[in-house]
């Protein structure tokens, strides 16, 4: 099968990120890594590859800064990578509207299954791989944690609160992916200089016949008002009564007091 | 400061640096008590390349400057001095066959490195370590084989290898010029292993006896021409040397980097340790052992580059980065006090691990003979 996965570049989310005076998030010294969601769809797409054959491509919406992404995912799966060269500020159905159009043009062949992160780490909108299939007007299996052919399309096992549920779905569909319970693999050496020489498709705007209209600040619909950092989390209460039976009486008090019990 | 490596070469170093700290560094911890050799995480490197970085490009390796091998190294070192070792010492190995080899045994063992396998290099013996010509081990040449007998010790990799660059002599009336090296696979009749030893550091390596009983080798084994095995010996030590040096820089970095972590946060006097001068001053020596040490393999790298002679700055390298590593170690743990001591935190690991890079690929003592003689010449 021809498979498609759609990726994001986000700042490093093992770092703790602070807000410049004017409110807007603080990026200049954070390494910018592959969505880790992405990570677990392309991971998931290159297991499926190995093991039922076709090929992997990779996109993305961003400007120059996108590559080293790009390449990145061609060390650990990805047998092509394309680039769709537009660098404005979009919401999630902007976004989703741009990846759309370039999956047009990102193949040599119609994708049989595009695959997307469930959510980036950054905005954690959720809502660009559900969009994408409302676009395509493709079906859409959500939160997916693992995916086998089946019928000419595909049987996906979808998570719940509870656990999973099998969900089938005809190709062309789009599906969006969960951390499974593996690992993405690392690089080896070897793939990663190879990656370096691999070829990444630049399309344009008019490449992949985008609408102005659609995408970009002005056709938001949703707009970012205001960013605040987390609360710092206040310290605890210690008991330390010596006896059990006061340290328990003094537990009871503290959640009365709080209207807790 | 860290090594200068080309740029594209960096983002290489950043997934080997990710791997180092999600697979190797909290991993050892456990096999750093255990001392058993921890095969799942070279089993995982072996596959990403890890035993292959030195293989030259002409013999199917990627082609990879020295330098950042050597920054790669580094952060094998940071990660686990054990893990280094492991690596440095097939690469100890591989070095003796592309200095001694001929064709067909140097694209034998860049094969086996590349496939992730392991290698050994068998000189030291239980009366000849430093005194490599005290060799007591032999090999009789008989028809078109060689009969190798003898034992060698503290061989690092030597229970997980699968190829051994064996010195024997040929001919202990000519005493050096007497000695000879051999290819040895692992599986040869009459090749056997002793007990890993337990070892007070890099105990994520693995160090047993080699042992040579009848071991019957074609005579095709033989590495060079009869007698040449000392010959080849020294030279794979001169270059090996600057990577020993590498391995013991990284622990020196690893001690600043748990020194300055540990010294930001811990409050005495209502304010940070690191916030006195006096424990600035260390942390700042620390550095200028490091980057010192740094620089020199670097420059004896840079030397190989070049065709120069490098057997002095290699032996300064390793000689000086074993040293510092040590005195960083100690400066650590003395940064941590009480908690440096402890084996709940990983200073005094770096102590135990830092103190063989005084020892092993020749001791300071000889590396400070080899340069002392070097400056001073014959008179």
């Amino acid at each position: 099968m021809e498979l498609l996965v759609c990726i994001k570049q986000v700042p490093d989310d093992s770092v703790s990120v602070g807000l410049n005076a004017d409110g807007t998030p603080k990026l200049d010294e954070i390494t910018p890594v592959v969505n880790a969601f992405d990570t677990y769809a392309l991971e998931m797409a290159a297991r499926f590859k190995e093991a039922h054959g076709g090929s992997v491509t990779v996109l993305t919406v961003g400007g120059e800064g996108a590559v080293p992404a790009l390449r990145s995912c061609l060390a650990v799966g990805a047998d092509r990578a394309c680039r769709l060269a537009d660098e404005s500020a979009c919401d999630p159905q902007g976004i989703a509207y741009l990846l759309a159009q370039a999956s047009k043009k990102a193949g040599e062949q119609p994708f049989d299954v595009i695959f997307c992160g469930s959510e980036s780490t950054d905005a954690s909108s959720a809502q660009v791989g559900a969009q994408v299939a409302e676009l395509l007007g493709l079906p859409v299996i959500t939160n997916v944690l693992a995916l086998e052919p089946k019928d000419g399309g595909i049987s996906a096992k979808q998570e719940t609160e509870d656990g999973y549920r099998v969900v089938e779905a005809s190709c062309p569909c789009v599906v969006t992916i969960v951390k499974p319970d593996y690992e993405p693999r690392y690089p080896s050496i070897k793939s990663k200089m190879a990656a370096r020489k691999m070829p990444i498709t630049d399309l344009s705007l008019a490449d992949v016949e985008a609408d102005a209209g659609k995408f970009g600040p002005e056709a938001a619909k949703v707009r970012r008002v205001a960013l605040s950092a987390p609360p710092q989390r206040q310290s605890g209460v210690k008991i330390q009564e010596k006896e059990a039976a006061e340290a328990v009486r003094r537990a009871m008090e503290l959640m009365a007091g709080q209207k807790l019990i | 400061m860290a090594y200068l490596i080309n740029p594209e070469d960096q983002d290489l170093l950043d997934s080997v640096r990710e791997f180092c700290e999600k697979e190797i560094k909290e991993q050892c911890k456990e096999y750093d008590v255990s001392g058993e050799w921890p095969e799942e995480i070279y089993a995982k490197a072996a596959e990403l390349g890890y035993n292959g970085l030195e293989v030259p490009e002409e013999y199917g390796g990627l082609g990879l400057e020295r330098i950042t091998v050597a920054a790669i190294m580094e952060e094998f070192a940071k990660a686990d001095a054990g893990f280094v070792t492991t690596i440095t010492a097939s690469n100890l190995a591989l070095k003796a066959v592309l200095i001694g080899g001929n064709e067909e045994q140097k694209q034998r063992c860049c094969d086996l490195l590349m496939e992730g396998k392991h290698g050994a290099f068998c000189l030291t013996e239980p009366m000849a370590g430093s005194d490599a010509g005290n060799s007591k081990t032999t090999a009789v040449r008989e028809g078109d084989e060689y009969v190798l007998n003898g034992r060698k010790c503290f061989i690092t990799n030597g229970g997980v290898a699968s190829f051994y660059v064996v010195t024997a002599m040929t001919d202990k009336s000519q005493g050096v010029k007497g000695m000879s090296a051999f290819l040895v696979e692992a599986g040869t009749p009459g090749l056997s292993t002793g007990n890993h030893e337990n070892k007070m550091g890099i105990r994520t390596s693995n160090t047993c006896d080699v042992v040579l009983e009848d071991c019957r080798v074609p005579a095709s084994a033989l590495m060079g021409a009869e007698g040449e095995g000392y010959k080849i010996a020294m030279k794979t030590l001169d270059m090996s040397r600057t990577w020993v040096g590498c391995g013991a820089v990284g622990i020196a970095q690893r001690a600043i980097d748990e020194a300055v972590a540990y010294g930001k946060q811990r409050i005495t006097f209502g304010k940070p340790i690191l916030k006195n001068q006096g424990l600035q001053f260390m942390i700042a020596d620390m550095e200028i052992r490091v980057e010192t040490a740094r620089q020199m393999v670097a420059h004896a790298l840079k030397l190989m580059d070049a065709g120069l002679p490098y057997s002095r700055e290699s032996a300064i390298a390793k000689c000086y980065a074993g040293d510092i590593a040590v005195q960083n170690a100690l400066d650590a743990i003395q940064i941590l006090g009480g908690y440096g001591y402890s084996r709940e935190y990983p200073v005094e690991k770096l102590l135990r691990d830092a103190k063989i890079f005084q020892i092993y690929e020749g001791t300071n003592q000889i590396q400070r003979m080899v340069i002392g003689k070097s400056v001073i010449g014959k008179f």
